[in-house]
């Protein structure tokens, strides 16, 4: 960040105030309020979601916002149970363990020998790179459903694990750049003292730093994956292959009049994608703080 | 107390990034180096290019890059997708596009959602990291629920969301219950106000991510700055003003771009809400969802690639515009550019 | 040492991509061993539709030793697009479901189905008669009829009886009357799932077909463009049919056939009197209503005439739904489609999806009072059409049904209808 802060001293008010300790409470109060009316609204939809998988459907039909009168568990142990369910987990699991392990690599030897190494068309490789932001799968997805096509990768998790792969590289790219391009020059100098070339210096050295950020980069990947809903419907026709979103939509509709099990499969198969979350939250927010400062 | 911390208000990263650059690969102990030493060196150099950058520039160009060029070919032709292009109609496609009052409401819509979205989570994710970057017990905990709706596919939210603004779903029930019934109201098909409810949703889904970016933005600002304004008599807020913001600035910048360009390119959560017919008759239709119900749900799969090109062209102007005239001050170098 | 690492795993990565790419679901084909693999779409994705596709499928192969049935449920409203991709990009099931016009014109020009005109068994053409025809391209025929399907009013007799309307509407100002009797007990008149499009381009199908003479409709499936004023007369009776707001609250967000809040599914539990609807939904109700069983007061009455159109009395629209063969696909593929169409198939086709069938021979399996209804007038008519948006190929089908919903919206004009036609052209 190229921007310097520079102390503006307040206009006018030069006399000393002592901040009141009673303010401090009394902002306590209104902060956790604030709080807490905001987790009420982001989760609100998600319990209903949750909620919704106990009730059944005459109870949703007649009071479609209320309470579970008796907790249908049947609807969620049917889902758990079907080997539908754990089928599409396991393709989303692979498409985005794969995925995830694809991009971080690549993205970060792309990212270093673009953040540290001087070379002609260095920059133009890296707008080659942004440019890629601007082309959402969506947009794509005919030329890039024939070529999956061509290569014989179609109902297959490869037909989706590598164009994800490809589409995930700009943002990745982008994050890693300014991270790497940060790790200070001396660094390398004083490993190439001891003997090691640029690219020991990679694996040794900028590889354990860049952890925080490879973090980041690795959970938006997955996150994106697992609920890439679009290049799937495209690529697996196979039921058996099926990743979970797209099973979502399949039994939706399939079960359209079943709405009390429709929202139990919906909200099952949110479950992976939170406990994934909820595990690494804390390096997310770290590998964002280097990213943003980069 | 500032050795391990990447500080922010002394030399920038940046400048340092551009040192780098300026001198090439490090500098190695040994200077003047025989001409046959430095030709293998640049080999050397060469060969470890080709295995860091080759896979992923192949990867990317072969599933990226190919594809965008494909679909600039295709867009000069009108094709009904099977075998090969061959009715050639030059900028047709293109001109059709243009003048096609569809094709306008929809950037329209995309224009309003870029704006509303800006509008309505800058301020919002600006406040709330505020709020949320002191010390309380349940930061943690909160951040994780904030975040909640980003990591939940956009499948879920669409399935969740459309039912329930239905008509006798939940949101008019719940009006009902507490006695508002009066605001009962026709969320998603109403065109004055279909486009609200999905920048509400919109906002719903994404403020998490700003507001962790907003939050890992504050948490690089060094506390002394704050104690040292507050001591010379500065109240709350003129801190907030004065020295929080300007220094939040590339946070923010950086949040802007990313949320710009993907409102541009919004397509998931209006497909699956409004579908395809509805999404033009709401008003919530956008450059994606044109593109797919006139290319290809429409067998014209020449006019729906000359859409996507076309969409292609209006992000990557707004991109680069942005970063020329926004971003430069943070990022020269880093994104428009290596050597300078 | 480093370098050798990294060219390590990069060769890894190679082979497990490669590796992940044999993992492949397979298509249809000749396999090595001789057996044979037909792959199928239709679009089934519930209850006995399902059902007797997987029946029927291993009739066959048990009929056919070495030929596996590899059947794929696709969502109706997502068939076309999935069908569009796979056959576009030169992979596609050995049988898909087609229904003729110029949607299937274009299929064939793409020279992607198979040409069936000398695979059609003698006894499959003496039992389908004309609705072979919905499948002729150029005097060529490209796919098997299993149901013909005409369009009515689909009414749940009961809540028509309660309202005291006794008498089927023959008249759109009749239609108009009946409403109004149906809203004031409460019930919505008219369910329409014009989220979905079609349902609602139905209804300016129907005025079209009662404004538009014979060779006007034909002539359209050539020129693929609206020029005759009546197409424009169609739109003037359609808007003020809506202006007497006979439809469900909602409409532009109901599913067609998604669900209980489906416009079949508002019928199915007795929330709205009517439907305009094909000869397909007595089936689909049967799904949704509480206890999945028929629907015990399903009735039907043909289209109302609307005066001053050219359009001849009785005219009916109807679709038929058929099977078509890939173009590269194995021989039995045809064997199958005869097989579909022969009497104890044809009859099991009619009772799981409570439709009429395409073969003459087995139509006494139609026992709804409903499509019994449906059924003669269809026979009585003295023409059919096909759906107006196969009719003219997907491009101008889908601007057609789009102008029409906004019709519906009041965001749109009839003059918008047929404009929005004659541009489609230009893409």
């Amino acid at each position: 960040m190229t921007a310097t802060a520079t102390l503006v001293t307040p206009r006018g008010g030069k006399a000393p105030r002592r901040t009141p300790a009673g303010t401090n409470r009394g902002s306590s109060v209104i902060v956790g309020f604030v709080a807490l009316l905001l987790i009420g609204m982001m989760l609100a939809p998600v319990v209903y979601i949750i909620l919704g998988g106990f009730r059944s459907n005459a109870e949703i039909t007649v009071d479609p916002s209320g309470f579970p009168t008796r907790w249908n568990w049947e609807n969620y142990a049917d889902v758990l149970t079907s080997g539908v369910f754990w089928g599409q987990v396991g393709n989303s699991a692979i498409a985005a363990v794969a995925t995830t392990v694809f991009v971080v690599a690549l993205g970060l030897m792309a990212a270093y020998a673009l953040s540290r190494y001087r070379f002609r068309g260095r920059g133009a490789v890296y707008a080659l790179f942004t440019a890629g932001l601007m082309f959402p799968m969506t947009v794509a997805i005919t030329p890039l459903y024939i070529l999956v096509r061509n290569l014989g990768l179609m109902n297959s998790l490869a037909g989706v694990i590598v164009p994800q792969i490809a589409f995930a590289l700009p943002l990745t790219i982008i994050i890693l750049s300014p991270f790497l391009a940060a790790i200070p020059n001396e660094l390398q100098e004083a490993s190439s003292i001891d003997g090691l070339g640029r690219l020991g210096f990679f694996w040794r050295m900028v590889l354990p730093l860049a952890v925080p950020a490879v973090v980041t980069v690795g959970i938006l990947a997955f996150v994106n994956s697992w609920n890439s809903y679009m290049l799937p419907l495209f690529i697996l026709n196979n039921e058996a292959t099926y990743t979970l979103p797209l099973g979502t939509q399949a039994f939706a509709s399939q079960y359209s009049v079943d709405t009390a099990r429709v929202l139990a499969f919906t909200s099952l198969s949110m479950i992976p994608a939170l406990l994934f979350f909820s595990v690494f939250e804390r390096r997310i927010v770290g590998g964002l703080t280097g990213a943003v400062k980069g | 107390m500032t050795t391990v911390r990447h500080p922010v208000a002394t030399a920038s990263d940046d400048v340092a990034g551009r040192r780098l650059a300026e001198e090439g690969a490090p500098r190695t102990p040994s200077a003047g180096r025989s001409p046959v030493r430095r030709r293998r060196e640049n080999w050397r150099i060469r060969g470890e290019l080709a295995i860091l950058l080759g896979p992923a520039l192949v990867v990317f160009v072969s599933f990226v890059i190919l594809p965008v060029v494909l679909a600039a070919y295709y867009g000069f032709y009108k094709w009904s997708g099977f075998g090969t292009p061959v009715d050639f109609v030059g900028l047709r496609n293109y001109v059709t596009i243009l003048t096609d009052p569809a094709f306008h409401e929809a950037l329209g819509h995309n224009a309003f959602i870029v704006i509303g979205s800006l509008v309505l989570q800058g301020p919002l994710a600006l406040g709330l990291s505020l709020l949320l970057n002191r010390k309380m017990r349940a930061q943690s905990l909160i951040r994780v629920l904030i975040f909640v709706p980003y990591v939940i596919s956009e499948v879920v939210v669409g399935l969740g969301w459309g039912l329930m603004l239905q008509s006798g779903g939940a949101l008019n029930g719940l009006l009902d219950k507490i006695g508002l019934g009066a605001l009962r109201a026709d969320w998603i098909s109403d065109p004055a106000l279909a486009i609200w409810t999905l920048l509400i949703i919109i906002t719903w889904k994404y403020i998490g991510f700003a507001v962790i970016l907003f939050l890992a933005g504050l948490q690089g600002i060094p506390e002394e700055l704050s104690e040292a304004a507050a001591i010379d008599g500065a109240s709350y807020w003129q801190i907030q003003r004065y020295i929080v913001l300007p220094l939040m600035g590339p946070t923010i910048r950086i949040w802007a771009f990313l949320s710009i360009i993907g409102s541009l390119q919004l397509f998931d959560l209006v497909w699956i809400i409004w579908g395809q017919y509805v999404a033009s008759t709401a008003g919530t239709s956008t450059m994606a969802t044109y593109m797919v119900a006139n290319g290809r749900n429409a067998g014209s799969f020449g006019y729906g690639s000359a859409v996507a090109v076309v969409m292609f062209l209006i992000s990557l102007a707004v991109a680069l515009i942005y970063q020329r005239f926004v971003l430069r001050r943070d990022t020269a170098g880093a994104l428009t550019g290596g050597t300078k | 040492m480093n370098t050798r690492k990294i060219l390590a795993g990069a060769a890894l990565a190679v082979a497990g991509t490669l590796a992940l790419g044999g993992c492949a679901g397979g298509g249809g084909g000749d396999n090595a061993d001789g057996s044979v693999t037909l792959t199928l779409w239709h679009n089934s994705t519930t209850g006995d539709g399902k059902k007797y596709w997987e029946d029927t499928a291993a009739a066959f192969e048990a009929a056919n030793p070495g030929v596996t049935i590899e059947i794929q449920a696709v969502q109706n409203e997502e068939m076309d697009g999935k069908l569009q991709t796979a056959l576009n990009s030169g992979d596609a099931p050995d049988l898909f479901m087609a229904r003729g016009g110029g949607k299937l014109a274009d299929i064939v020009t793409a020279g992607q189905v198979m040409d069936l005109t000398d695979k059609i068994s003698a006894d499959a053409k003496t039992a389908l008669g004309t609705s072979l025809n919905a499948f002729e391209v150029d005097g060529k025929n490209y796919g098997m009829p299993v149901a013909v399907l005409p369009s009515g009013i689909f009414t749940a007799q009961d809540l028509l009886t309660a309202a005291g309307v006794t008498a089927a509407p023959a008249t759109i100002s009749d239609l108009e009357a009946a409403d109004a009797k149906i809203r004031a007990t409460g019930v919505a008149p008219i369910a329409v799932g014009a989220k979905d499009a079609w349902p609602a381009a139905h209804w300016y199908y129907n005025f079209a077909l009662r404004a538009c003479s014979k060779d006007v409709l034909d002539e359209a499936a050539q020129s693929r463009s609206f020029d005759d004023p009546c197409w424009l007369q169609a739109g003037e009776n359609l808007e003020s049919f809506l202006k007497t707001q006979p439809f469900n609250d909602g409409f532009l967000t109901t599913a067609a056939q998604q669900g209980a809040g489906s416009s079949a599914g508002l019928l199915a539990n007795h929330q709205a009197a009517m439907e305009l609807m094909g000869a397909w939904n007595p089936g689909v109700i049967a799904s949704l209503t509480p206890d999945e069983k028929p629907l015990a007061d399903l009735g039907w009455f043909p289209f109302p005439e609307v005066p001053g159109g050219k359009g001849e009395k009785g005219a009916i629209m109807g679709g038929v739904d058929g099977y078509s063969c890939w173009v590269n696909a194995p021989a039995q593929c045809t064997d199958f489609l005869n097989f579909l169409v022969d009497k104890d198939n044809q009859e099991n086709y009619a009772k799981a999806f409570q439709t009429i069938p395409a073969s003459t021979e087995a139509t006494d399996a139609v026992t709804t009072p409903a499509l019994q209804s449906a059924l003669k007038a269809y026979t009585d008519a003295p023409y059919v059409s096909v759906w107006l948006d196969t009719l003219y190929g997907q491009n101008v089908g889908n601007a057609l049904n789009v102008a029409v919903v906004d019709l519906f919206a009041g965001k749109g004009t009839p003059q918008g209808i047929v404009d929005a036609v004659n541009a489609a052209a230009s893409r």
